[in-house]
Formats: C-alpha cells, sequence, structure tokens
C-alpha cells in the first residue's frame, strides 16, 4: 500500500532522529554527572541502534 | 577570471545575502505587526478565500476554467491526500487539510511572484504555528477516538516486543510523538523557504553586482541571471512539493491516530 511506504519513509526519519537525540542527550548528562567522557559515545552508539531497532520493528517486519 | 574577481573586490564591496535579509521592517508604522511577512499572510487568506468563493459561486455542471481549476485543487486534496491517506472518516478532515495546502502553497509561491517575492514561511513562526496546529489536532482526535489511555500506551508499548526491548525505544516513541514530530514537520518548511529565497537572492543579487563592474564581469553576469531564472522555476517546484508534503504528513499524522493498532 502506498500509504504505508509513505508513511514509513516519513517516520524513519524521525525515529532515527529520535533515538540519537534521546540516548546521546542521556549518555551527555551521565557524562556530566560522573565525570567521564565516553558515554556521550556509547548512548549515541545504543541511540542509533535502538532507532534503527525501532524502525525494523515498526517497518520491517511483515 | 581570478583577477575580475579581485578587481571588482577593490571596488565597493559586495555583501553577501544572509539571514539579516529576512528581518524586515515594517512597512508602515512602527509596530511588529505591519512587517511584510504579517502583511502577505493577510494577503493569502484574502486570495484564497476570494478565490474560492468567485470559484464555486457560480458552480454549473459544465464548469468554466475558473470553477475547474478551483475544483482540481479541492479534488486533489480530497482524493489524492485526505482519502487515500486517512479512509473512510477522512471527509471531516478535508477541510482543514484543503486549508492547510492552499494557505501554504499560496504563501510559498510569494516567493517567486514579482513584487511580493518572500516566502512568508521563511519565518520561521509561521510554520511552528501551523505544526502545532497539526500537533493538536492529532494528539486530539487520537485521544477522542481510542481514550487517552489507550492512545498513549499504543504509542509506548507496540505488541510483540520483547518486554527488555521496551526500556530502549519507548522512551525513542514517546520524543517521536511529542517532539520530533512537530519539530521536523515545521522546520522542514521553513528550512526549504528559507534556503530558496537566500539561493535566489546569491544569483540575482550577484549578477547585479557584477553587471556594476568591469566589462569582463558585465558579460558574466547574464551567467548569473541565467542560473538566477532556471533556479526560481526550480523554486516553484519545491515550493508546489513543500506544501504537499506539509499536508501529506499532517494526513498522515491523522491517520496514524485514527488507527486501531499501528
Amino acid at each position: 500500500m502506498a500509504t504505508r511506504d509513505e508513511n514509513a519513509a516519513w517516520s524513519i526519519i524521525g525515529y532515527l532522529l529520535s533515538g540519537l537525540l534521546f540516548w546521546g542527550a542521556v549518555g551527555w548528562a551521565l557524562d556530566k554527572w560522573l565525570g567521564t567522557s565516553f558515554l556521550l559515545l556509547t548512548g549515541l552508539i545504543v541511540g542509533a541502534a535502538s532507532g534503527i531497532y525501532l524502525v525494523w520493528l515498526r517497518f520491517g517486519r511483515e | 577570471m581570478r583577477s575580475l574577481v579581485f578587481l571588482s573586490a577593490e571596488g565597493e564591496g559586495f555583501v553577501p545575502p544572509s539571514s539579516n535579509d529576512f528581518e524586515l521592517p515594517p512597512v508602515f508604522g512602527n509596530s511588529a505587526f505591519t512587517t511584510k511577512p504579517i502583511l502577505m499572510v493577510f494577503l493569502s487568506v484574502i486570495l484564497v478565500s476570494v478565490f474560492f468563493i468567485l470559484s464555486s459561486r457560480k458552480a454549473a455542471i459544465i464548469p468554466s476554467k475558473f470553477q475547474f481549476a478551483g475544483e482540481s485543487v479541492y479534488a486533489f486534496v480530497r482524493n489524492d491526500l485526505a482519502r487515500d491517506v486517512i479512509g473512510h472518516e477522512f471527509m471531516r478532515f478535508v477541510p482543514y487539510l484543503f486549508t492547510l495546502f492552499t494557505f501554504i502553497l499560496t504563501n510559498n509561491l510569494f516567493g517567486i511572484i514579482p513584487l511580493l517575492q518572500f516566502p512568508t514561511m521563511s519565518r520561521v513562526s509561521f510554520p511552528y504555528v501551523l505544526a502545532i496546529t497539526v500537533y493538536l489536532v492529532f494528539h486530539y482526535v487520537g485521544i477522542r477516538k481510542q481514550g487517552a489511555w489507550k492512545y498513549f500506551k499504543e504509542i509506548m508499548f507496540m505488541p510483540g516486543v520483547p518486554k527488555a526491548a521496551y526500556i530502549l525505544i519507548t522512551p525513542l516513541e514517546l520524543l517521536t510523538f511529542l517532539l520530533v514530530r512537530p519539530l521536523t514537520l515545521s522546520l522542514r518548511l521553513f528550512a526549504n523557504m528559507f534556503a530558496g529565497h537566500l539561493l535566489l537572492l546569491v544569483f540575482i543579487l550577484g549578477g547585479e553586482h557584477l553587471l556594476q563592474g568591469v566589462i569582463g564581469l558585465k558579460l558574466i553576469s547574464p551567467f548569473a541571471f541565467l542560473i538566477g531564472i532556471v533556479l526560481t522555476f526550480f523554486e516553484f517546484m519545491v515550493q508546489c512539493l513543500q506544501a504537499y508534503i506539509f499536508t501529506l504528513l499532517a494526513a498522515l499524522y491523522i491517520a496514524g491516530a485514527l488507527a486501531d493498532e499501528h
């Protein structure tokens, strides 16, 4: 269905973006709190991965 | 070529267009409510209303060209956007989507209409307000249809996912629905209009500046104007496309809120 594909195309950007934003922000905050420096990067990677996972859950499995 | 550019740089300096070009002074009086973008918004409301009232007032079985133009736009929004995306409940959203589409399209097209030549949506507040209305509409519709608890449960907890994964993805779903969607919706429209207008300014003001230079530069300036004209047609395409995308996404969000299962 065309609508579903259109929906997917626009939603994917949003999900990937919020993945990076949310877990990146969590990592950054933990870095500030604990005085470390690797958690921002960890957060970004976790965010990107969970964003992709979410996209797969929503649109990948049939 | 390089020396020619250098020569012109020695004369009166070329001021490249910047975001300052988007901050226009009041047209009359001293009020912030009489700036060009605001007057253009009022103008667009008048234009859209008058056009569609006139094109539908003398509706006939065999339509005039005028009536045909009005009905084509209406049919496009009703059939291709609302009906295909939302489904059987589409009719009550047609007025809203139709208003969105015609309003944004008119305001975008102001960017290339001679004498007006400023896309209203390149001032970010206008897309923000439009996105806020979309935001209110689709959440309201979802909550009315499914009840607040069920609506948010559907957003937060997708069925058929291992429980541990909710820790990772529930925040993302919430963030997407509550923040990223309206933000990307408004910024996409704003950034396209802003960048397009800036691009036209660069080539047309640049061409004008070259025209004031030495003879070698005068010979180059037609090419700058030519690219400016080509880009104007390109802008026309972008302006129509962005009005369409904004309305399409509004319809998709409403459809998502109405759907019982995602």
